[in-house]
């Protein structure tokens, strides 16, 4: 006679058990076109963001002559226009991505064709083949990957350890540096390993690079590492 | 279960205090009147926002100059303060302004006020778990309020803080799923801040403020409580306050906002400054999560403080954290301020100090629970006092 009350509230537990989960899954269900609603480039019944739908488009431009960057450490500002999607009526938003080009005293790496490694292994996932695999120039986005400031090429070294929180390199990366003034990530833009490595500072990775081509005299960027927001 | 739930809430809401309404017979003491205060300035605050929204533009080639219009031209009067014209608009704009620092300044002291004076323990733990969400989404309100300036700093600002969470997407297990990035998404309009970013935003800083006003008016008709326990000449000092203020001191528009030029040095509203200079040392992962865990830790402080007393020295471990959080508010934003910050030492040294002083906070704690005990072995009690919420 005792188990038959505990029997009971097992039944009832049961059947609350029964008409909870498809209560619940209709709440799921509504979840996605809710989500649509805020992010309408979501697809049907996705709930997490596909970066695919969200890739920017840049434009092709030429962003410095060959002369321009003749000599060890020389270096041009640039300013590449880039699509990016958004969520209005006209669909696209052009922003701004500032960019540096920057001749090296020395040839470095950039593309490993056997392999895919190198700065630019990110150009196989936007299904793009590099042209150049080596070169003493190259090409950094100045959008700060930590969280988004524009960064400076700064020529001398000093300046740096004075004006971006008192980093002083050693002696071998005593040249000139990046630096972002907004939370003092300083790079090294001439590491024959890794170029643009994090010397000092916040930053999680190096700057985001830009594909070039060199067409005649002309440097020509192609396309910018995804990632971040602009 | 739900039962239980249903009780714990039904007792919290007799003595829940949104704007210490209950507290009416302690108000001889001036702390007790930020509750009321709080109502008022937020009052102020959503009537000058609506009256802004009559000649306010939201969009990014319009809302620099219609600000700037509102300040300068909008119902011009026919005096002038140190050659400056004063207008209807530049008095509405800074009532608006200033009226949202005083809410916000009078959040965190009643916030600090209800920390250290243990209000939070039953039956207050619903009051101050409100209080806390309150200061949260009035300086959501602020950020995004900020952005409608579209000024350099408002700009970077947004940026800064929208690429934040994108950090999230390296967290494990839920990483993958993006959903960091997808945060930053919905709450820029895209991958880029822009038109769709201004048009959200513009709609989460009035929806806020709407949304719990509406909420605010509910529970004052349920509960027949009155709003506002204040005699007229105070409220109509404050509003003197900001009126004379707003004239000395015409609200800032600062530079036309520029995304290929990062301001120097970048700053954003006073209350954000020490979690600027947090940033600054952290991997950025940490920047999100850091907050996160303190409004984690604000939240369910509460259940938490298990010590019997109210006053800050019967719970010493609490008065320390509390104490620690005021010191590394007041000190990183000077240092922001002054722009110091040696990336190399200054992380290592902030971790030793908070470690040792948690430590010796500890410490304490146990050692005065020891004398307690003691003292209850040895039969002294400790005098008896009225309860806080008499």
């Amino acid at each position: 006679m005792d188990t038959k009350p505990a029997e009971m509230m097992a039944r009832r537990k049961f059947l609350k058990l029964v008409t909870t989960l498809p209560a619940l899954a209709a709440t799921a269900a509504l979840v996605s076109p809710l989500l649509r609603f805020l992010k309408p480039n979501v697809e049907k019944f996705k709930i997490y963001a596909p970066t695919v739908q969200d890739a920017a488009r840049g434009e092709v431009i030429a962003v410095a002559t060959l002369r321009e960057v003749a000599n060890p450490w020389d270096y041009k500002y640039f300013v590449f226009t880039q699509k990016y999607p958004q969520y209005t009526p006209e669909g696209f938003k052009a922003a701004n991505v500032p960019g540096v080009v920057i001749k090296l005293p020395y040839k470095i790496t950039l593309y490993d064709p056997a392999t895919g490694q190198g700065p630019w292994r990110w150009a196989r996932d936007i299904g793009k083949t590099p042209k150049v695999t080596e070169s003493d120039l190259i090409v950094f986005s100045r959008i700060c990957p930590h969280l988004g400031c524009i960064y400076n090429f700064v020529p001398n070294y000093k300046e740096v350890t004075a004006g971006y929180g008192g980093y002083l390199p050693p002696p071998p990366r005593q040249h000139a540096l990046m630096a972002c003034p907004c939370h003092l990530s300083i790079y090294d833009p001439a590491d024959p390993q890794l170029p643009g490595r994090v010397l000092s500072g916040p930053a999680p990775r190096p700057p985001r690079t830009f594909l070039y081509e060199i067409q005649g005299e002309n440097i020509i960027a192609t396309d910018v590492e995804p990632g971040g927001i602009a | 279960m739900w039962e239980k739930v249903r009780d714990w809430l039904a007792q919290r809401r007799q003595k829940l205090d949104l704007f210490d309404e209950t507290l009416v017979a302690r108000q001889d003491n001036p702390l007790y009147l930020m509750g009321p205060m709080l109502y008022y300035f937020w009052l102020i605050t959503v009537v000058t926002g609506v009256i802004l929204m009559l000649w306010y533009e939201p969009t990014t080639t319009g809302a620099y100059t219609s600000i700037e219009r509102i300040q300068n031209d909008i119902g011009r009067l026919a005096l002038t303060f140190l050659g400056r014209p004063v207008t209807l608009g530049g008095l509405t704009r800074g009532l608006h302004k200033y009226g949202a620092d005083a809410l916000i300044t009078i959040t965190f002291l009643r916030i600090y006020r209800m920390y250290f004076l243990a209000e939070y323990k039953k039956p207050g733990e619903l009051s101050w778990m409100l209080a806390f969400l309150g200061l949260i989404l009035g300086m959501v309100s602020g950020i995004t309020g900020y952005l409608l300036i579209w000024n350099q700093r408002a700009f970077w600002a947004a940026k800064v803080v929208l690429t934040v969470p994108v950090y999230f997407d390296e967290l494990p297990l839920i990483g993958p799923l993006k959903f960091g990035s997808m945060i930053a998404f919905l709450f820029l309009g895209g991958p880029a801040v822009g038109q769709a970013t201004i048009t959200r935003f513009y709609a989460l800083h009035f929806g806020i403020s709407l949304v719990l006003l509406i909420l605010v008016e509910v529970f004052f008709q349920r509960t027949r409580r009155k709003r506002i326990n204040m005699s007229l000449f105070p409220l109509a000092l404050f509003l003197v306050m900001l009126v004379v203020i707003s004239i000395i001191l015409p609200a800032e528009s600062g530079r036309r906002a520029d995304p290929t030029k990062t301001p120097l040095p970048i700053l954003s509203d006073w209350y954000f400054l020490a979690l600027y200079q947090y940033v600054k040392y952290t991997p950025p992962l940490w920047a999100g999560l850091g907050p996160g865990l303190l409004i984690g830790f604000g939240l369910i402080v509460p259940f938490l403080d298990r010590s019997k007393g109210r006053r800050p020295l019967e719970r010493p471990f609490f008065t320390v954290v509390g104490a620690l959080a005021v010191l590394y508010f007041l000190a990183f934003t000077a240092l922001i301020l002054f722009n110091i910050a040696v990336i190399e030492r200054d992380p290592f040294l902030i971790m030793n100090i908070t470690l040792v002083v948690l430590a010796l906070g500890l410490f304490w704690e146990l050692r005065h629970r020891r004398q307690q005990r003691q003292a209850a072995a040895a039969g002294i009690s400790p005098p008896a006092r009225a309860p806080v919420h008499g």
